[in-house]
């Protein structure tokens, strides 16, 4: 190990204080929308622990979404890891973007590994804005009590979901699945540093139809990304230089 | 042999698991060799901010399940109520979010 030994007792509340910022809302948030993964799991005749196993392992909302929808549609499982891994692009610049908060002299890879697991849009958004205000060497056991109590969560919700499969009204399982879409609005709002970035966002949103209607429900992401990305940064450099 | 009932996993395993850690650990391999402070991290982290609102906007206007059956002005009504909610409550998120979730029961109940 590298620098001076950590603090246990400060290790500890470093976890604590993931959780507690994880339940205060956003864990609850991703939880309600990984709610509707249970039903889904359930309609292809998966069992319960499949569900659940999904949310753990997977833990990417859209991912599953594609997974069980390409199973209920009887498409082949080559087919359907291929549209599932198209869908999960968004995580290579997310965990580009997050690791530096997390790196520390002397990790090992699998600890990024393990690390990069928990990425998701909302650990992405909420740890890039929050991890800056913990102190670098406490960032590795925030983060982990962070993204633990969302998975956690989120697969409690799932497997409540698979078992509930059915029995809630229309308005409730729509308010339900609106929450993250919600949530991530409102993290994203949050989480803007200044006119370029609120130009990125603007672009995400209004290619999207556009990119789909071009080039389809597979790589509209990616395109909307790269472009609006592109765009965005290209901007924030202009207004550098102007400022500077 | 594949024992009867494990079929799922393995399934699950391939056609999910795989496909979507590879990317994250793509990012961990990849990002190993960006320095935080070049222009590659900072574009890379605007790519990422894009491709957020394009899922955000994915969902509003290609809904799934029972978001489905919500008319399209609650919907896009809702997100714009918890941006106004967020930004009008003192920047907090869980105002936000209760305005948007108002606004999608209201266009689900009065239309």
């Amino acid at each position: 190990m590298h620098g001076p030994p950590l603090d246990r007792s400060a290790v500890f509340r470093a976890v604590m204080h993931g959780v507690r910022d994880a339940m205060s809302l956003p864990a609850p948030m991703v939880a309600a929308g990984l709610l509707s993964i249970g039903p889904l799991a359930h309609a292809v005749g998966y069992p319960l622990a499949a569900a659940v196993a999904s949310t753990l392992f997977v833990w990417a909302g859209p991912a599953q979404v594609l997974f069980f929808g390409g199973i209920a549609a009887g498409l082949s499982p080559v087919g359907i890891g291929l549209a599932v891994g198209l869908s999960s692009v968004r995580f290579l610049p997310m965990v580009i973007s997050l690791l530096p908060l997390l790196r520390r002299p002397g990790q090992s890879l699998p600890e990024l590994l393990w690390l990069s697991h928990f990425t998701t849009v909302t650990t992405w958004s909420e740890g890039l804005r929050r991890m800056p205000a913990v102190e670098p060497h406490l960032r590795v056991p925030y983060f982990l009590g962070f993204g633990h109590a969302c998975v956690l969560l989120s697969a409690f919700a799932t497997g409540v979901g698979y078992v509930m499969t059915g029995s809630s009204p229309p308005p409730v399982a729509a308010a339900l699945l609106f929450l993250s879409p919600l949530f991530f609005t409102v993290s994203v709002a949050a989480g803007a540093r200044g006119f370029a970035d609120a130009v990125a966002i603007a672009l995400g949103f209004l290619l999207q139809p556009i990119a789909l209607k071009l080039i389809g429900p597979e790589l509209d992401l990616l395109f909307v990304g790269l472009f609006g990305g592109t765009a965005a940064f290209l901007l924030d450099r202009a207004m550098r230089r102007r400022a500077a | 042999m594949i024992p009867p009932g494990f079929e799922p996993y393995l399934i699950l395993f391939f056609a999910a698991v795989l496909p979507t850690a590879f990317w994250r650990v793509a990012g961990v391999v990849v990002g190993r060799r960006i320095s935080e402070t070049s222009a590659v991290f900072e574009w890379v982290r605007f790519v990422a901010t894009a491709l957020l609102a394009g899922v955000v906007a994915k969902l509003l206007f290609d809904p799934t399940g029972a978001l489905a059956l919500v008319p399209w002005y609650g919907r896009f009504g809702g997100a714009a109520a918890a941006l106004a909610g967020f930004f009008l409550g003192g920047r907090r998120q869980i105002v936000g979010v209760l305005a948007g979730e108002a606004v999608l029961l209201l266009s689900y109940f009065v239309r």
